[in-house]
């Protein structure tokens, strides 16, 4: 079929027009009409991207009956959507139109115009080579399953499933565990601004129970997924009867999988065993959710209370958040217990990073409690060792000592992580896929990480999270909507794949599987995002990402590189 | 009645642009009115963004082109909620929109303009680093990429003298001087207010000498002097001079006594600082003084690390009664170091990180949109019940520094959260 192409050049008033001869563009381009197969329309334009300028060219479009299309003009920023609009409103496939920038590559950038007028030139003529080597791309439409899976009953977990079920929306929520809640579910104490959570968190688990659109599976974990965003299968088994399997059809997923402490144990400075007075802060939140009261193994109520910060902040390389004030929270209640308890709070930094944290704080400081900033601290059971910050040493007995060790992921993290296919942070929580501006999404698109499984935060921080989460799915996954994938996506040449494997281990979307049989490698169109690191890695030269294959590239480069 | 498939957006930081973005993906009409000429907020200041370093521009661009470019937001700038009337679902809203004088839709950016325009300011923007003129973009790459005319200024304008030199100097008929400002009103079924926060006004502490000493800075002048398109094009040269600092102080926790809390980001500022400093000019010596290292995340313990490490800087602690003096252009930082002791530094230049603070505008906006504020004076949630985005006045929800001070990660998280607030709100109306 013989090809015509138009090439329109923009003047952008005088931007493009006054540094670069366009005539003198127009007249190059043109030479290449001679082939037989091939007619050029080339002319100027005044502005291209105006409301005349795209009118110009769905007319021009249509009426010369071009088979591609290159526009010099400006970034690809500013205008690349503009011209995609302007193609799909004709009947020209958007796949085959290539924008050139020749204003701030070219015009804005060179002062003599002849030069500036020659790089354009060039680059005009590989964006014309290229344009006669790309084909068509069609969107094509999924339907989708706006259904989501939650993994973990935490508040996260809870919340997620909480903010997501409705009549269109189906939420399995699974828990490994016999009872839902989590770690927060048994607090009975909580920090000033957050009175009535104990409560609040007990109706949440409630509603969660009672929702006529929320499946709940205790003692259930995860099998397997397979799938992409709209459309995961997952199995799910129960762990009391291993014959009980599930099988799920979702469009998302929740990762909630919390937090576990760091065994304060293991460390060499604090040596204690289970008959000391040593315990952890979770440990003391749930004496009093069990006793309403705190005393030592012989059953009395302590009179010095040692608390020690960042147990194992250096080891795991990270500040926990949140126990600073789980801290404070936890001495405040020794002194509402008995307000001539001594309590010592030792420290290295104080982390009190929201709104209110200073003031409780205060509070606390103003009522007696002593706050003792230490370089170094042991113990060896409730004798406390340490030396402050001009360097004194110091040593105590006290009747009871609470440690708040480092919060780490849960125990199953990284086969969790493995399961979904999704990567972990070098501290073991889950990554997320941009940590400023994308931080609850992972790299595959539909599963998502809230709460303590995604880091250390406290139940507001959790909340926040698994409510963005939900969000996202709500806008992505409209139920009875379709999606759209990507359709610039990579593709494997039967013929040339040896079966090496090398573009799985680059693949961080997991969108390459391996078909046993034929031995080679298969990309999942539809989880595949485009990225072409696949494409680099293949010593064989079998995948090829579609609108980027090598001979669109050639054809750009060798026109561009002259 | 109800407007429910249209909501606003109050403020185009990254916390309204990621709600607005996410809005409009899930078929709302977004309404997003920012009071500057330009979309982007606060990170848009910054070079380059901890926990990452990476450019902060690179990141947040694509962002601003979307919101711009989707058909779904109508982006209002130099625009000022006025009025809110009504409930949840059909709220009345009155918008203040300024004029700019030059059109959004014939203004291709080009920047002729500028240069034959009599009259220079000083740009706020750039922190009164650098000057601007009437007709003006507050820094190059802004977005939209289309300048404004301040008319208090303008010659022409303001009716002080006869000018037309921007007028003749578009080749595009771009800029109208008879435009005038507009008062508009919108229906809307949700409203979500994301104005950000401020900085403590360091010159009330006399002691660290801002204001009296050219080279003691905020970490926001601090970020616009180390932008390369900031005014020096990120040449860190002390005010008023050429010279380059040898040696910095960076303070930490300046005004958090006198706010009575930590603003959790500031000590990873300090400490982005420092790489920069490190960075540009190698052979410079660092000083961080500071009482509590709040880094609560994941990553940034690591950073803070790495940052030590790479800067070589000298960390004391619990300092107190610190006094910043000037001789012979040396500043002196005298301090209390941590084992009780009277000490002191030479540098040549200080940077103080001030607390985050309730932006200027949010008793006006708390008034406007009838909430309450914080002890402190931030936007208001509603009480009790771990609330998260919702205020007391149904339908209007909260997200990003206006709620309190935060970073982008828990900015944008809250916006998140906010959208869903918001649609759930709305579909429980019309259900
Ligand atoms: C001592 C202490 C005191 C604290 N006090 C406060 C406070 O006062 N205020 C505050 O805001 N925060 C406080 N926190 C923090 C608070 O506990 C957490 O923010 C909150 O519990 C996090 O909830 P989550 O759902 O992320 O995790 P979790 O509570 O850990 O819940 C995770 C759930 O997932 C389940 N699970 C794990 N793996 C799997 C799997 N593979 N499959 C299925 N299910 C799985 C677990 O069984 C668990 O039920 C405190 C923390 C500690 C340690
Ligand atoms: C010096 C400094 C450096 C920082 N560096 C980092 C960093 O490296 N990494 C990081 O994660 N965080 C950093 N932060 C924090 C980060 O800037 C904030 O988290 C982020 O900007 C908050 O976004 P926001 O959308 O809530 O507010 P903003 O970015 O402040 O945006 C608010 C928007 O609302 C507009 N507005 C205000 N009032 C009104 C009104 N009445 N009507 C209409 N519009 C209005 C403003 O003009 C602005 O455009 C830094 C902060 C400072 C001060
Ligand atoms: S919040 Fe951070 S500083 Fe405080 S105890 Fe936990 S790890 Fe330590
Ligand atoms: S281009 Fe290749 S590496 Fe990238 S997502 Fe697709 S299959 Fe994976
Ligand atoms: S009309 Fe106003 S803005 Fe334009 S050049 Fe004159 S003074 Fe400047
Ligand atoms: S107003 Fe005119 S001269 Fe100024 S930037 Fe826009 S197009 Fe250029
Ligand atoms: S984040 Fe650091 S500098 Fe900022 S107030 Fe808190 S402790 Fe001080």
């Amino acid at each position: 079929m013989k090809k015509k192409v138009g090439i329109y050049i923009c003047q952008c008033g005088p931007n493009i027009a006054d540094n670069v001869d366009i005539d003198k563009i127009i007249e190059s381009v043109s030479a290449f009409n001679d082939a037989d197969d091939l007619e050029i329309v080339a002319k100027p334009y005044g502005l291209l991207c105006s409301g005349e300028g795209k009118d110009y060219l769905k007319q021009e479009i249509e009426e010369n009956g071009l088979t591609h299309l290159v526009i010099g003009a400006c970034s690809p920023r500013d205008h690349n959507n503009t011209f995609i609009g302007v193609c799909k409103e004709t009947s020209l496939n958007p796949y085959l139109y290539k924008l050139i920038n020749i204003r701030e590559h070219c015009a804005w950038i060179i002062h003599d115009k002849d030069k500036a007028t020659e790089k354009a030139i060039q680059y005009i003529r590989g964006g014309l080579r290229r344009v006669l080597y790309q084909s068509e791309l069609f969107e094509n439409k999924l339907d989708t399953n706006p259904d989501v899976l939650v993994i973990g009953g935490g508040i996260a977990g809870i919340e997620a499933a909480l903010s997501l079920a409705d009549a269109d929306r189906q939420v399995f929520l699974i828990e490994k565990t016999d009872r839902l809640g989590g770690k927060a579910a048994t607090f009975k104490t909580v920090l000033p601004k957050q009175q009535d959570a104990v409560e609040a968190i007990q109706l949440k688990i409630q509603t969660v129970q009672d929702h006529p659109h929320i499946q709940v599976m205790l003692n259930t974990r995860l099998d397997r997924i397979i799938g992409f965003l709209g459309n995961f299968e997952a199995e799910v088994r129960s762990i009391d009867d291993a014959e009980k399997m599930t099988e799920l059809k979702i469009g998302a997923m929740v990762v909630a999988s919390g937090f576990s402490l760091y065994d304060a144990s293991t460390h060499p400075d604090f040596i204690f065993s289970g008959d000391d007075e040593v315990y952890t802060a979770l440990q003391i939140e749930q004496m009093i959710a069990e006793k309403n009261q705190v005393t030592t193994r012989s059953g009395k109520a302590p009179k010095s209370v040692a608390m020690i910060h960042c147990v194992g902040r250096e080891e795991v390389g990270y500040c926990s958040q949140i126990c600073c004030n789980a801290m404070i929270k936890l001495a405040a209640r020794f002194k509402t217990q008995s307000p001539d308890t001594t309590v010592k709070v030792f420290f290295r930094d104080l982390c009190l990073p929201h709104q209110d944290d200073q003031a409780f704080y205060n509070e606390i400081k103003a009522q007696g409690v002593e706050f003792v900033r230490v370089n170094r601290i042991a113990t060896e059971g409730s004798q406390i060792k340490f030396t402050t910050m001009d360097e004194n040493e110091g040593s105590e007995l006290f009747d009871m000592v609470v440690l708040a060790p480092a919060m780490i992921p849960a125990d199953g993290t990284p086969d969790l992580a493995t399961k979904l296919g999704i990567s972990l942070h070098e501290t073991g929580f889950f990554q997320e896929a941009h940590q400023a501006i994308n931080p609850v999404a992972t790299a595959t698109d539909g599963i998502f990480i809230v709460g303590t499984a995604h880091g250390p935060r406290g139940i507001q921080a959790t909340l926040l999270q698994a409510q963005a989460a939900a969000s996202k799915i709500r806008v992505q996954l409209i139920p009875g909507e379709q999606i759209v994938p990507e359709v610039r996506v990579s593709e494997t040449l039967e013929a040339f794949c040896m079966g090496c494997k090398t573009c799985l281990e680059v693949c961080h979307y997991g969108a390459i599987v391996f078909d046993e049989d034929k031995g080679i490698s298969v990309v999942k169109e539809a989880v595949c995002r485009g990225c072409g690191n696949c494409v680099g890695s293949c010593p064989s030269g079998a995948i090829q990402l579609k609108h980027f294959t090598n001979p669109q590239l050639y054809q750009e480069m060798i026109e561009a590189v002259q | 009645m109800s407007f429910s498939n249209q909501v606003l957006v109050i403020g185009a930081g990254i916390a309204g642009m990621e709600a607005s973005l996410m809005l409009a993906k899930s078929g709302k009409k977004v309404f997003l009115v920012e009071k500057l000429s330009l979309i982007g907020g606060n990170v848009i200041k910054n070079e380059e963004s901890f926990p990452n370093l990476e450019c902060s521009t690179c990141m947040v661009a694509p962002i601003q082109q979307a919101v711009l470019q989707d058909p779904n937001i109508e982006t209002m700038t130099l625009s000022t909620v006025e009025k809110i009337d009504g409930d949840v679902g059909h709220f009345e809203v009155s918008v203040l929109k300024k004029a700019r004088y030059a059109s959004m839709t014939d203004c291709i950016g080009c920047g002729m303009c500028y240069e034959p325009c009599p009259v220079s300011l000083s740009n706020e923007w750039e922190e009164n680093l650098g000057e601007k003129k009437a007709i003006y973009v507050p820094t190059a790459g802004s977005l939209p990429n289309v300048p404004a005319i301040e008319a208090e200024h303008c010659l022409q304008l303001s009716g002080k003298k006869e000018c037309n030199a921007c007028v003749e100097a578009c080749m595009f008929g771009a800029i109208d001087l008879s435009e005038t400002d507009e008062q508009m009103q919108l229906e809307v079924g949700a409203i979500l207010l994301a104005t950000g926060s401020d900085l403590f006004d360091v010159s009330q502490l006399t002691q660290f000498g801002y204001g009296k000493y050219p080279s003691v800075y905020t970490s926001i002048e601090f970020e616009r002097l180390f932008a390369s398109n900031g005014p020096t094009l990120g040449e860190i040269k002390i005010r008023n001079s050429d010279r380059q600092p040898k040696a910095v102080a960076m303070i930490h926790c300046v005004g958090r006594e006198e706010q009575g809390y930590c603003s959790g980001v500031c000590c990873m500022v300090s400490l982005k600082h420092a790489h920069f400093l490190k960075h540009k000019l190698g052979d410079v010596k660092l000083f961080n003084l500071y009482t509590d290292f709040c880094v609560p995340d994941k990553t940034h313990q690591k950073f803070q690390k790495n940052i030590i490490e790479e800067t070589q800087s000298i960390f004391h602690t619990s300092m107190k009664d610190i006094k910043v003096t000037e001789a012979d252009s040396v500043l002196n930082v005298a301090y209390i170091d941590a084992k009780g002791k009277e000490a002191s530094l030479n540098v040549d230049m200080v940077i103080l990180a001030p607390a985050i603070i309730p932006g200027k505008d949010t008793e006006v906006l708390s008034r406007i949109a009838g909430i309450e504020t914080t002890e402190i004076g931030f936007l208001g949630l509603k009480s009790g019940g771990l609330s998260t985005v919702e205020t007391a006045r149904e339908g209007v929800f909260l997200a990003g520094c206006a709620e309190g001070p935060k970073d982008v990660q828990s900015s944008v998280t809250q916006a998140e959260s906010a959208v869903g607030g918001m649609l759930a709100r709305l579909s429980s109306l019309t259900s």
